[in-house]
């Protein structure tokens, strides 16, 4: 029943832990048998390239930690949903019955977390869901065993709105966003919250998913020259709009603000380059933050780049997943025990203090307000002018 | 040689219902309703040289109605059964009326757009489809029948369904096939002027293949959200079309049981060779340009062609 | 009134992108009667050799001619093997093999260039904006009209009005009785099916100042030239321009208008305009034996 550790994809760190602590002589820990944690994560498809992020940054923590964690030897085995729930199901319910997982991290898409949600439900499989955003999942669609160590997208559309209440324009500006789930939800709370501030917004415009040409819409905001433009892009959407705007010359004219994706570290600045300078986004996460010090400096030595949200995910997911077996001596068998561990205890990660709502599990987090800057090397950086402190989503009663 | 490979199956089929574990079983079942609809697209591209990009819609489409139903109306398999094969059915309609004039290139964009049209829907239409995060909360699927009613929710259930359906719709395919209709739809990709001059009227006759085609696919699609209690736009979308082109081709176009081969083929590649590289993709492009290039008529008969031609 | 003149300017320089992506496409198939799905990842590729090319601080104008060359040099190549055993055959096991052959390149190149998304360094000459009744016009996108209204030009002249041209024509026609005038088709087969590919190269070079790239693009793109090239019509060059056109100005009014239906909006126009015209806007005079 034992597969073969050495034609698996795994991580074989958790052996080469063993060995090592057996070559140092310490306590003997071989007792147990290795703990197995499965990552369903992109590694084809539209989110490719955040999915071997997410991998690169929880191997990166179990690196750290020496490749074990309470007390257990971790193997880890990946598997790819190309970004399709389908696929991802499929992938779920082999790592359940086929490899016996004992956690589950991962899961870019929301479209794949909300169908695997019934999967893991059932199995009773400890589930961590280290990136997708859907708002859902924090209040109908919670589950007593899925943890999400990230953000919703209410956190992020909300800190937006009071940010840019408070600090940008109170009335004249315009929403643009992808015309899907994400963007309808980002967009939705940020205007929801703006209102109930008392400001007002402009025009809302939405393009379709995966737009190749923006000027429709730039050439509409040069039009209405509006106080600021809220947007929501990810990816290559997230890299086009920012360069065309720049293009446009409309950057240095029209104050921008987004959730976090709209300026990922890694995954849109690089690409996007000067187009980014002067953005504002709210985002769980910053390469500045003081509590990701170590991180970014550990991650650019594997990877020789800064890390962004989903790399940070995957090493958050693997802090929590670590927090939770220390706190059970390795052994989440017991469910609920497991459960009230995670719940119990504040946990230290590298995007700062989290606990969990135990409403719905969802991580109560600190939401940064990051402004792009001009790093050292020229390039734009993510810095943290501003944080708020414990943001709790409405949760199921919201 | 087609009675061995059938005396192979029944056994295979018969060991994994009794003793294969609830993944295998919803596995099989998902490749078995896959297979079903690939198959429906078998009879267009193999006989008709009907080339579809929009047979996914089809097949989605009647899972996206179909996973309505149980969801607002408790439907059980009957009604979800009719359900879907009046949907596929519906949309073969209307996607054959714009395309059937045409053939070749044509014919492939037209299905294309029309399907994706479908995917549009689907994906913008959120109070009613979940938009891009899909329907999830199925109800699992039951059979009503008078006043008592089975549960059918079980992956030994599904599993058996979805070989009912596929042995059921294998037969009728091959029925259609062998029918005078199905003779013509050949003719009409060998002959089309001659066959018009006999006065057949070809695009009639390519309309109702499509409709036929529908059904079949419209049935598998009603059965296929109960597999994993959800449905997303990806299933709907042209790239699952091509995925579907993919693995008829894999299997062998125009032989119907090679479409089962293929998805099974392509389905535990995409699965199980996933885990091992990042790199599947390249394999099965590479897979499949080897198959078009030297094996033309896929592995399921390898080398002896041109006996019916 | 400025508004809608930038607007009309938005949707021609979209259009030339379109008809871009299109020409290398309709070559092959009006010259040789092959469909080359692996046009996208010949665009794909285009866009990844500009951005190595400037990013190695090589000067930028050579970017487009380099992008040209290497994608031009894939093509001949693949006319090499395989393509040159299938274009006898039908379309079906055309889309077969390049549909195939587009997968395999698309992760080759996701193994060579990387998942990340890339977008070039361009040239300060070509970021500024000019002012038209106060409404702002990228320089980049008059630079990529310019550029794709000289190539159509040259394109036209090439195949329609010199003697190789008509050598390219009469073999498609005829090839037997080209070949007995002494002509090896065979090669002139291989310089169009190169010319296409790095056409697609080319316009790929052109437009990642404008997409940027990363995977999945290609499909993108290839999507797109597909509708422009049978909505125009198989196998006429004008058609592919008119095609680019209607596609161009559909595809940035709906997203002027109505932004949420855009894409349903599109394909609408695409299904209602090939069901009026089953053979495109521009239908080559039938030929049938």
């Amino acid at each position: 029943m034992r597969p073969n550790l050495l034609t698996r994809r795994g991580v074989l760190l958790g052996t080469a832990g063993v060995a090592l602590a057996a070559h140092c002589g310490a306590p003997a820990v071989a007792r147990s048998e290795p703990l197995r944690i499965g990552l369903l994560t992109s590694l084809s498809g539209p989110f490719t390239s955040l999915g071997e992020s997410m991998r690169a940054g929880l191997e990166l923590l179990i690196a750290d930690a020496g490749g074990q964690m309470g007390g257990r030897p971790v193997e880890l085995l990946v598997e790819d949903d190309g970004g399709k729930p389908e696929e991802g199901l499929r992938k779920v319910r082999k790592l359940i019955a086929q490899d016996g997982i004992d956690v589950l991290g991962g899961v870019i898409s929301a479209g794949v977390a909300l169908a695997i949600r019934d999967v893991v439900t059932e199995a009773g499989l400890p589930t961590f869901i280290s990136n997708a955003s859907a708002n859902a999942l924090a209040r109908e669609a919670a589950s007593p065993l899925v943890f999400r160590p990230t953000k919703t997208s209410w956190m992020l559309g909300h800190t937006g709105a009071l940010w840019t209440f408070q600090n940008i324009a109170k009335d004249g500006g315009l929403t643009v966003g992808a015309d899907y789930a994400a963007g309808r939800e980002y967009i939705g709370d940020f205007v929801q919250t703006f209102q109930e501030q008392g400001g007002s917004v402009g025009t809302q415009l939405w393009t379709p998913l995966g737009t190749t040409d923006f000027s429709p819409i730039l050439t509409t905001i040069a039009a209405e020259q509006p106080s600021f433009v809220y947007a929501f892009f990810a990816g290559a959407d997230a890299v086009r709009f920012l360069q065309q705007m720049q293009e446009y010359q409309l950057q240095d004219l029209v104050k921008l603000i987004g959730p976090g994706a709209l300026f990922d570290q890694e995954d849109v600045v690089p690409a996007a380059g000067s187009a980014a300078l002067g953005g504002i986004n709210t985002f769980q996460q910053s390469p500045t933050a003081p509590a990701a010090h170590g991180f970014v400096e550990a991650y650019r030595a594997a990877r020789g780049r800064l890390p962004g949200e989903a790399s940070t995910a995957g090493y958050v997911t693997g802090q929590v997943i670590r927090a939770g077996l220390e706190a059970v001596a390795g052994d989440p068998s017991d469910r609920e025990r497991f459960r009230q561990a995670l719940l119990e205890q504040p946990i230290e990660t590298v995007i700062g203090p989290m606990r969990f709502d135990p409403r719905n599990n969802q991580a109560v987090l600190d939401i940064y307000v990051n402004e792009l800057v001009a790093g050292p090397d020229g390039q734009p950086l993510n810095t943290v002018v501003h944080t708020y402190a414990g943001v709790q989503d409405p949760g199921p009663a919201g | 040689m087609r009675a061995h490979a059938w005396l192979l199956c029944l056994p295979l089929a018969g060991l994994l219902a009794l003793f294969g574990g609830d993944y295998h079983l919803r596995f099989a079942a998902e490749i078995l309703i896959t297979g079903t609809a690939v198959m429906s697209l078998d009879i267009l591209v193999g006989q008709g040289r009907l080339v579809s990009l929009g047979h996914a819609a089809l097949f989605g489409g009647a899972a996206y109605v179909s996973a309505l139903l149980a969801i607002h109306a408790g439907a059980g398999l009957m009604p979800v059964l009719l359900a879907g094969i009046a949907t596929g059915m519906l949309l073969a309609l209307v996607m054959g009326l714009v395309a059937t004039r045409s053939v070749d290139l044509f014919f492939l964009i037209l299905t294309l757009v029309v399907g994706q049209m479908v995917y549009e829907l689907a994906f913008h239409w959120r109070t009613v489809t979940g938009g891009a995060d899909g329907l999830r909360g199925i109800p699992a699927l039951a059979l009503h029948l008078g006043g008592a009613s089975w549960p059918m929710s079980g992956a030994r259930s599904l599993f058996l369904l979805a070989a009912g359906l596929a042995l059921l719709a294998y037969l009728l395919a091959r029925s259609f096939l062998a029918a005078p209709i199905g003779r013509a739809l050949v003719a009409s990709r060998e002959q089309p002027v001659r066959l018009a001059a006999l006065g057949y009227e070809v695009r009639r006759l390519r309309l109702l293949a499509m409709v036929f085609a529908g059904g079949i696919a419209g049935a598998a699609g009603a059965l296929y959200p109960f597999v994993n209690l959800y449905v997303g736009p990806n299933l709907v979308h042209w790239s699952m079309s091509a995925t579907m082109i993919v693995m008829l081709v894999l299997g062998g176009v125009g032989t119907l049981h090679g479409a089962f081969v293929g998805t099974g083929l392509y389905l535990l590649v995409q699965t199980y060779l996933s885990s091992f590289t990042d790199r599947w993709q390249l394999l099965i492009g590479l897979l499949f340009v080897l198959i078009v290039i030297f094996l033309p008529d896929g592995i399921v008969r390898p080398g002896w062609r041109r006996r019916q031609a | 009134m400025g508004f809608y003149l930038i607007q009309t300017l938005n949707a021609v320089a979209f259009s030339v992108l379109l008809m871009l992506c299109g020409l290398g496409l309709s070559l092959v198939l009006s010259l040789m009667n092959f469909v080359n799905l692996t046009h996208g990842a010949s665009y794909l590729f285009g866009s990844y050799v500009a951005v190595v090319w400037l990013g190695s601080g090589a000067p930028w104008w050579l970017a487009v001619p380099a992008a040209f060359l290497a994608a031009a040099l894939a093509g001949l190549l693949l006319d090499r093997f395989p393509f040159a055993r299938f274009y006898g055959r039908n379309h079906l096991a055309q889309v077969l093999l390049t549909y195939g052959l587009s997968v395999m390149f698309a992760d080759l190149m996701r193994l060579g260039f990387g998942a990340e998304i890339r977008s070039p360094a361009l040239p300060d000459l070509l970021r500024g904006v000019v002012f038209v009744l106060g409404m702002p016009f990228p320089i980049y996108r008059l630079v990529l009209i310019l550029a794709g209204g000289v190539l159509a030009l040259v394109l036209w002249y090439l195949f329609d009005r010199t003697i190789w041209g008509a050598v390219v024509r009469a073999s498609v026609a005829d090839r037997r009785m080209v070949e007995t005038l002494g002509l090896d088709t065979s090669r002139v087969f291989a310089v169009v099916m190169a010319i296409a590919a790095g056409l697609g190269g080319l316009s790929g070079a052109l437009g990642v100042g404008m997409l940027s790239a990363y995977p999945g693009l290609d499909e993108e793109i290839l999507l797109h030239a597909l509708f422009v090239v049978v909505l125009g019509g198989l196998g006429t060059f004008r058609g592919t321009v008119a095609g680019a056109f209607i596609l161009g100005f559909a595809m940035t009014f709906a997203r002027v208008w109505l932004p949420e239906f855009a894409g349903f909006l599109t394909l609408l126009a695409i299904a209602l305009l090939l069901v009026l015209r089953p053979d495109g806007l521009v239908a080559p005079r039938l030929r049938q034996v």
